[in-house]
């Protein structure tokens, strides 16, 4: 067998209908190709799911939870475990299957994704369903199904107590709220009670899969190919991020939650359903309000010198509740988004949804819809079953979000997301209906930037992301990241002589030249690409939502900006052809393929 | 060929390297003893700097467990769970390194039964004269974990028995007077200072340094970030 340096060449594969646990390997190839996490988790997506339109909540759909080569090393900001699975929130314009949806991954930091690494894999594949609700425990190669009957219907917060209580320090976990227990399509999958892996409904397929919880410890690293050189990387790396006082201190000081009122200022953030850029309450919640009324703490993940979470404290009638937050994403999709300016009310808000376990930045964009869908006078009081969903009202979010969980009344429709929600309310309220794909947009606004928003949203392999950026290289290079178990807030430090290219070298022992490293992330995006054109998706489903032709913000920066459907059509002709795309379909072509060795996606 | 690096692994490479080892280049291990001055001293942690990050677990056990390539020792891959120093995470968020508190009084010490060595006058676990550090021997150590009972009842309770070996471990040797920890701590809530059994939290169990910083910070009476 061929040497492999710095992974184990091995996945842990449980079937949780036959209860089947076993060790499967993964080639000396595959790692090289797709590395982890991301990549080699839509490589084996791809592998396992041999047809198209498989229902994404159907025993049938895997789910993996994959760590990459970085993962378990103390490589500064290092800490991410992504889920890959096929997506429960996407849908094409053209159904040729009932069950057609695209790709998804997501990510979260945290601790967990090290811990699966120590144990011995490469990545966690879970197939099947269980018959009733389970729970992993893992520890090295000792691999248990155990019930979670006990653990079923509990909150994000009240299990990761019960298991820190139960298992201590040595052990790290994830696990869904009620949100993916009901299979609520936006669920999500936390850890730490917090750290979540929001969007793309991978907890709904836990849910569906009726697995609970994963609870993990081990004991194992791999050996590394360059151990000399890695820890001159490492060496050089801790001190390329304590020398830069400014640029970490701005990740300490607020993280992303800076960016509510520098994204304000530009008119780039989403604010009263994406109609306006510019929130003209943003010093209620910005890091200033954060830090005096809220914020008491500063934490990092797995050695990570940036501690960008926050742990909040608040005071009054919303008060009383130690949760993160806000962050750019939650406080602009939960505050801006609804115009709710209440900094309390709001953390009161990303409490829940964290507690529930579903996704925030889908939530608030419901919740947007629905405000403005009542504001217009499509739906009333008795459509949401008399709750008063008016801009900033706090209290009727809370209801609307119990109903949605809770599966009740209105809930149940809402909780299908807005492209569903648009469809039933019909009357043209599709225009505001902001998805791509069936996937709702994040809190970065489009009209101010529309070339780069656009292609950022439309081309997105999951739906809508504000994380898959707005060129082919760079998205390649984030595909990439995420395959790395890095994270995306410390990308800018690794170039040069700390780039990822050289501690992959290091981790594995490949030595390859910066093109044909950039080639991995490419090949990544093509992969998941030619996914999601085997389910029928096709350049129709990169439109833009009809709102951001239309409506121009009426104030702030960016005032009067529009694009017009001319503009998105040259701008998405342009990057199909520097991606090796046919501009027609969208499909990447074969000379493409064979180019990045996917040669065998070519049907 | 993968290196499945259980406990017992680390433990002869550790029992392996474990006396002292002086090696010097880039990566040295540099056991000098710490200047004798009489002053007690030990890693004192700021708990309201520390982030829950972890690095000091995993620098402890690079440090502490070497690997060797072609005769050449170097800092091993630092799996955190082999730090002398350990962090406890809590819900609500807090986050508490433990850590040996090198306490005057030594309970520890104290506490255990096994026979001196009549040459060195030391026991399974004593306070080594050169460098004021809590040392054990494990060729005397008898596995009754008097030691870790004592340090678990009246202290931080930092000392386990090792599962495999079951002798005492995770006591702290401040890397011979360059604590790794304090040198790579990115937050600087570690220091290397003399020991204050005054000092707030001082000898303290994780729990219950916990519980007094859930009161501190979240009970709502005062905002320490502000």
């Amino acid at each position: 067998m061929d040497n492999i340096y710095g992974q184990y060449g091995l996945v842990l594969d449980v079937n949780l209908t036959s209860g089947e646990i076993k060790k499967t390997k993964i080639s000396k190839e595959d790692l090289k190709n797709y590395l982890g996490g991301r990549g080699l988790g839509m490589k084996i997506l791809w592998d396992r799911l041999k047809k198209p339109g498989i229902d994404p909540l159907s025993p049938e759909n895997i789910l993996m939870f994959m760590p990459g080569p970085f993962s378990g090393l103390p490589i500064p900001s290092s800490s991410r475990t992504t889920i890959v699975t096929k997506s429960p929130r996407t849908s094409p314009v053209t159904k040729g299957y009932k069950h057609a949806s695209t790709v998804s991954y997501a990510n979260m930091g945290g601790f967990f994704g090290p811990e699966v690494k120590f144990a011995g894999y490469d990545g966690i594949v879970v197939t099947g369903k269980a018959s009733e609700p389970v729970f992993l425990l893992i520890e090295d190669d000792q691999v248990q199904i155990k019930s979670a009957v006990a653990y079923w219907g509990m909150g994000t917060e009240s299990l990761d107590k019960i298991l820190i209580e139960k298992y201590g320090k040595e052990y790290q976990s994830c696990y869904i709220g009620q949100g993916g227990e009901k299979m609520i399509p936006y669920a999500s999958v936390l850890n730490t009670a917090a750290r979540a892996a929001g969007r793309g409904g991978v907890g709904a397929v836990m849910g569906s899969k009726n697995l609970k919880a994963i609870v993990v410890r081990g004991t194992q690293q791999p050996n590394l190919a360059k151990h000399k050189m890695y820890l001159d990387l490492l060496e050089k790396a801790r001190t390329t991020f304590r020398e830069d006082t400014e640029g970490v201190g701005y990740w300490r000081s607020g993280g992303t939650a800076h960016a509510l009122e520098s994204s304000s200022n530009a008119g780039t953030m989403a604010v009263r359903n994406y109609r306006e850029g510019t929130f003209k309450e943003i010093e209620k919640i910005n890091t200033k309000a954060a830090r005096t009324q809220i914020w008491k703490r500063d934490f990092a993940c797995f050695s990570c010198q940036l501690a960008c979470k926050k742990s909040g404290f608040a005071k009054g009638a919303y008060g009383g509740v130690v949760h993160d937050g806000p962050e750019y994403e939650t406080g602009t999709m939960l505050g801006a988004n609804l115009l709710i300016s209440d900094l309390a009310g709001m953390n009161k808000l990303i409490s829940i949804c964290d507690d529930y376990g579903i996704d925030i930045i889908t939530t608030g964009g419901v919740l947007g819809f629905l405000m403005e869908a009542r504001e217009k006078g499509m739906i009333d009081l008795e459509f949401l079953d008399g709750i008063d969903l008016t801009w900033g009202n706090v209290d009727a979010c809370i209801a609307m979000i119990h109903k949605i969980v809770r599966q009740e009344g209105v809930g149940k429709l809402a909780s299908l997301g807005v492209k569903a929600l648009s469809e039933h309310i019909g009357q043209g309220s599709e225009e505001f209906a902001i998805h791509v794909k069936g996937h709702e947009l994040a809190a970065w606004n489009v009209n101010t930037n529309s070339q780069r928003m656009m292609i950022t949203y439309g081309t997105a392999n999951r739906g809508a992301c504000h994380l898959n950026s707005s060129s082919p290289s760079r998205q390649n290079n984030n595909a990439m990241q995420d395959s790395l178990g890095a994270c995306s807030f410390a990308g800018r430090w690794y170039r040069d002589d700390i780039s990822y290219r050289n501690f992959i070298e290091a981790i594995t022992g490949i030595e390859q030249t910066d093109e044909e490293f950039a080639r991995i992330g490419e090949r990544i995006f093509n992969l998941e690409k030619m996914f999601n054109y085997r389910e029928g998706f096709s350049r129709i489903d990169d439109r833009m939502p009809e709102r951001f032709f239309k409506d121009a913000h009426t104030y702030g920066q960016g005032k009067d900006i529009l694009a017009t459907h001319d503009d998105y059509n040259k701008w998405f002709d342009e990057y199909y052809t520097e991606r090796g795309w046919d501009p027609k379909t969208s499909k990447p072509t074969n000379e493409k393929l064979v180019e990045l060795g996917l040669g065998f996606m070519i049907s | 060929m993968k290196n499945t690096n259980s406990r017992r692994d680390f433990l002869k490479k550790l029992a392996i390297g474990g006396g002292g080892v002086v090696i010097l280049g880039k990566y040295h291990f540099l056991f000098a003893n710490q200047a004798k001055d009489g002053i007690l001293k030990a890693i004192v942690v700021d708990f309201d700097k520390c982030t829950g990050c972890r690095t000091c677990e995993t620098v402890c056990s690079a440090f502490h467990h070497p690997v060797e390539i072609e005769g050449e020792t170097f800092h091993g891959l630092g799996n955190p769970k082999l730090g002398n120093i350990q962090v406890y995470h809590y819900n609500p968020d807090a986050d508490i390194p433990s850590v040996c508190a090198n306490c005057p009084d030594t309970p520890c010490v104290n506490a255990c039964p096994s026979e001196p060595d009549p040459l060195t006058g030391y026991g399974a676990i004593y306070r080594d004269k050169e460098t004021e550090a809590i040392r054990t021997n494990h060729h005397l150590c008898i596995s009754c974990g008097s030691c870790a009972d004592a340090c678990e009842t009246e202290r931080t309770g930092v000392i386990k028995m090792n599962p495999v070996t079951n002798h005492p471990e995770h006591i702290c040797d401040h890397c011979g007077g360059d604590p790794q920890c304090v040198k790579y701590c990115p937050y600087e809530a570690l220091s290397f200072r003399e020991v204050d059994v005054d000092k707030a939290f001082f000898g303290m169990s994780p729990q219950k340094i916990a519980e007094e910083l859930f009161e501190r910070y979240y009970s709502g009476e005062e905002v320490i970030n502000g």
